[in-house]
């Protein structure tokens, strides 16, 4: 076994319509629903952002950089009852909740994190 | 005293993102900027409320209601390197060059005369490169029916009023990545919504909505990404 097997990467869903899992080495685990997060998406306490946002209470102001992601669920949500088409939502809800799955993601080549992109910007630094 | 309060108003845009000081000044612009830039003025954006409050300079009611959103929710699925094109013209429908001819409607008493003329006013036109290899294309067009009826009354007394009647489309196009896996959703979209798809080297999925506007321009985002989805039921994952 080498050294990447050992890493357990994070599991913060990124993208909106594209959804994708963050993949960088996690830190830690969030103490509130057990995500492994990572360094960048840690943030007070530990906590990985969605739960973050939903102990601040209510969603950001669309100015907020949190707002898209705070927007998701509710998007996914409204956008199945409108299609009348459940599977919409469960697929999101499905992949949100459901642990780090690099063959289930959508193929970005490089990988979600390949050029530093994501919700901190190019900060990102592969080492 | 207004004088000072201006001049400090004033100041204020000028230390602005150039975009929000062409929202305010021009109420649009047509430019291409990676997500970044995009967030630069978005963070510009929030700052507008807190140090303009004159009404000349206030900010176009979609910019905080459909611009603001959609850049969000759009850069989301971006790489840092990607483009996102934005064409928006927040002048609204009765900006000069937007109205066509008129034309006479025949008219019974009272209503001694009506003209009607339509605009057309394309006011948001988006391309974004999305990090699945997709391009996405957004375009709202609105066209504005507008009828003037001049009417006299039983007294002699004239009167002029404008009735508009707004019809919006909203057409959402993406063309998906080489090679991707597409397959038909297994529902059908809301019968508002219709679907054209283009198989090739690149399949192409366009949903298009044409909607009576006369609902509150606060449901305009949740619309548009309502439209859109149906461009993404296409290459979903299975579960
Ligand atoms: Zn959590
Ligand atoms: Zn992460």
């Amino acid at each position: 076994m080498d050294e990447e097997d050992r890493v357990t990467p994070c599991d913060v869903t990124t993208g909106f319509f594209v959804l994708g899992h963050c993949g960088r080495p996690a830190v830690a685990g969030c103490p509130s629903c057990g995500k492994p997060v990572c360094a960048h998406h840690a943030g007070p306490d530990g906590l990985c952002p969605e739960c973050a946002d939903r102990l601040a209470g209510g969603p950001a102001s669309p100015y907020d950089p949190r707002w898209a992601r705070g927007y998701r669920r509710t998007y996914y949500s409204e956008s199945s009852r409108a299609y009348n088409d459940t599977t919409w939502y469960s697929s999101f809800d499905d992949y949100d909740r459901g642990g780090f799955d690099a063959g289930g993601d959508y193929s970005f080549g490089g990988g979600d994190f390949g050029d530093g992109d994501g919700d901190f910007g190019g900060d990102f630094v592969d080492s | 005293m207004l004088a000072v309060f201006w001049r400090k108003q004033r100041a204020a845009i000028e230390g602005f993102h150039p975009l929000h000081q062409a929202l305010v000044h021009q109420q649009g612009f047509s430019v291409s900027l990676p997500p970044a830039d995009w967030r630069a003025l978005v963070a510009s954006l929030a700052q507008h409320q807190a140090h303009v409050k004159r009404r000349k300079w206030r900010l176009p009611e979609r910019v905080p209601l459909v611009l603001v959103p959609l850049i969000q929710v759009l850069t989301e699925d971006m790489r840092g390197k990607a483009t996102l094109s934005i064409a928006a013209d927040l002048r609204g429908p009765d900006a000069p060059g937007k109205a066509g001819p008129q034309q006479r409607l025949p008219a019974r008493r009272p209503v001694r005369s009506v003209a009607q003329w339509y605009a057309v006013d394309p006011w948001l036109r988006i391309r974004a490169e999305l990090r699945d290899g997709s391009v996405l294309d957004v375009e709202v067009v609105d066209r504005v029916r507008y009828r003037k009826i001049h009417k006299v009354n039983s007294r002699g007394k004239h009167k002029w009023k404008t009735k508009t009647k707004t019809v919006r489309r909203i057409a959402v196009t993406r063309r998906i990545a080489k090679g991707a896996a597409v397959a038909r959703p297994s529902a059908p979209p809301p019968r508002w919504i219709r679907t054209r798809v283009k198989s090739g080297e690149r399949t192409v999925v366009q949903a298009t909505a044409k909607v009576l506007a006369n609902y509150p321009e606060a449901q305009l985002p949740q619309q548009i990404l309502q439209v859109s989805t149906e461009t993404f039921r296409w290459t979903r994952r299975t579960a």
